[in-house]
């Protein structure tokens, strides 16, 4: 199972800019949320937000480090690595290519 | 725009009706040992979780519900109890924790199972004291509200993703058929000693089968979206949601939302910390 990858940003008072703090996978914008907020929470944000990495839009896509969707299938392989088998065994079996 | 709340009438439990004080020790000692225990039950599926986020998002989960165990039972310091004691010195049959919890949760369809009824439900209950006119409860409430919210959408989204593979579909609907009933046969008898009381006094908002509907119109939605409404008992009408099934209240104690049975002593003696014990401060 194959999990789209979504990119965190957040800022800690609104007077900031949101700025880029990494991503989690997730099977929905729900969980993306959940994860974002329970994954990166070094700081007390005033504000988070997912977005999709399939709805970034590099202006530039060779100076992207956001993976358009166009170029999905070959990042796939990089970012959707599990850590199901390194985490003390799974409960669920997963299944890869949904 | 910020809801004004009334004024608290009860600064501290001296001033509590007297017929007031016992049912409401037995509905916070029994908030706090579900939570304790859920907490518990939730620390066991940190490792071994379906993928890294999961995980951390449970532990996470975990540290949540040890920490309203901890302020739910530093409130009953109020009411007359000794909250340390409370924490560290019962045995497992003194325990009034949630019956769905009394075993290991079943492999991560059981996982999610608890986080959508068990959960959902204490917070149905703790939802029915954020206006309570009894202050020490009214003040620490709404941040565990806000905390509540995030463990609702990780049910949501797994229960969505487990119900979108046939893996795991029937695991998971025998899960929540199992904790279902007992989920919403905790929420309480309209007609328990003392909760016509609380009700009228405004400590708690509103009477069990309020809650219960309450819970069944946020986990509804959930449940249909997945297909295990109907065959749950839990149907619409409009907005209002309607459990269909009977619940079975033989042998049922109101103030423990009990019917016999007991947590092991095993997860007893996790709860109350014995491993360390010799470390325990005062």
């Amino acid at each position: 199972m194959k999990e789209p990858v979504y990119e965190v940003f957040a800022r800690k008072s609104r007077e900031e800019p949101l700025r880029h703090i990494g991503w989690v996978n997730a099977s929905d914008g729900d969980l993306a949320r959940v994860y974002a907020w329970k994954t990166y929470d070094e700081q007390n944000w005033a504000e988070m937000c997912v977005i999709p990495r399939a709805a970034i839009l590099p202006v530039d896509p060779d100076e992207s480090q956001f993976v358009t969707a166009a170029k999905s299938e070959s990042e796939d392989e990089i970012v959707h690595s599990r850590g199901t088998g390194s985490y003390g065994g799974a409960d669920v079996a997963v299944k890869e290519g949904r | 725009m910020t809801e004004t709340l009334p004024a608290a009438a009860y600064e501290s439990a001296d001033a509590l009706p007297e017929d007031v004080r016992q049912p409401l020790r037995d509905l916070i000692l029994a908030l706090a040992d579900s939570k304790r225990v859920l907490g518990l039950r939730y620390s066991d599926r940190m490792l071994g979780s379906p993928t890294l986020e999961a995980g951390i998002a449970a532990s996470s989960m975990a540290q949540d519900e040890w920490g309203h165990a901890r302020l739910t039972y530093a409130l009953l310091g109020d009411l007359g109890d000794d909250p340390k004691a409370l924490e560290h010195e019962r045995g497992a049959a003194e325990y009034r924790s949630i019956s769905a919890l009394d075993a290991d949760l079943r492999g991560w369809s059981g996982m999610i199972a608890a986080a959508l009824l068990v959960d959902m439900a204490l917070t149905a209950q703790y939802a029915a004291l954020v206006d309570s006119r009894y202050a020490p409860v009214r003040n620490r409430v709404q941040k565990l509200l806000d905390e509540e919210k995030f463990h609702f959408q990780y049910a949501a989204g797994w229960a969505r993703q487990i119900s979108q593979g046939p893996e795991l579909r029937g695991e998971l609907a025998a899960e929540l058929a199992r904790v279902l009933p007992q989920a919403l046969r905790w929420l309480g008898r309209d007609d328990a000693p003392g909760m016509e009381r609380l009700v009228q006094e405004g400590i708690v908002r509103d009477q069990p089968s309020a809650r219960r509907a309450r819970f069944l119109a946020r986990v509804g939605p959930v449940l249909e979206e997945i297909g295990a409404a109907e065959q749950l008992g839990v149907t619409r009408d409009g907005a209002e949601w309607t459990y269909t099934g009977a619940l079975d209240w033989s042998g049922w104690d109101d103030a423990t939302r009990r019917a016999g049975g007991s947590l092991d002593e095993e997860t007893a003696a996790r709860a109350r910390g014995d491993k360390n014990r010799a470390l325990l401060m005062d």
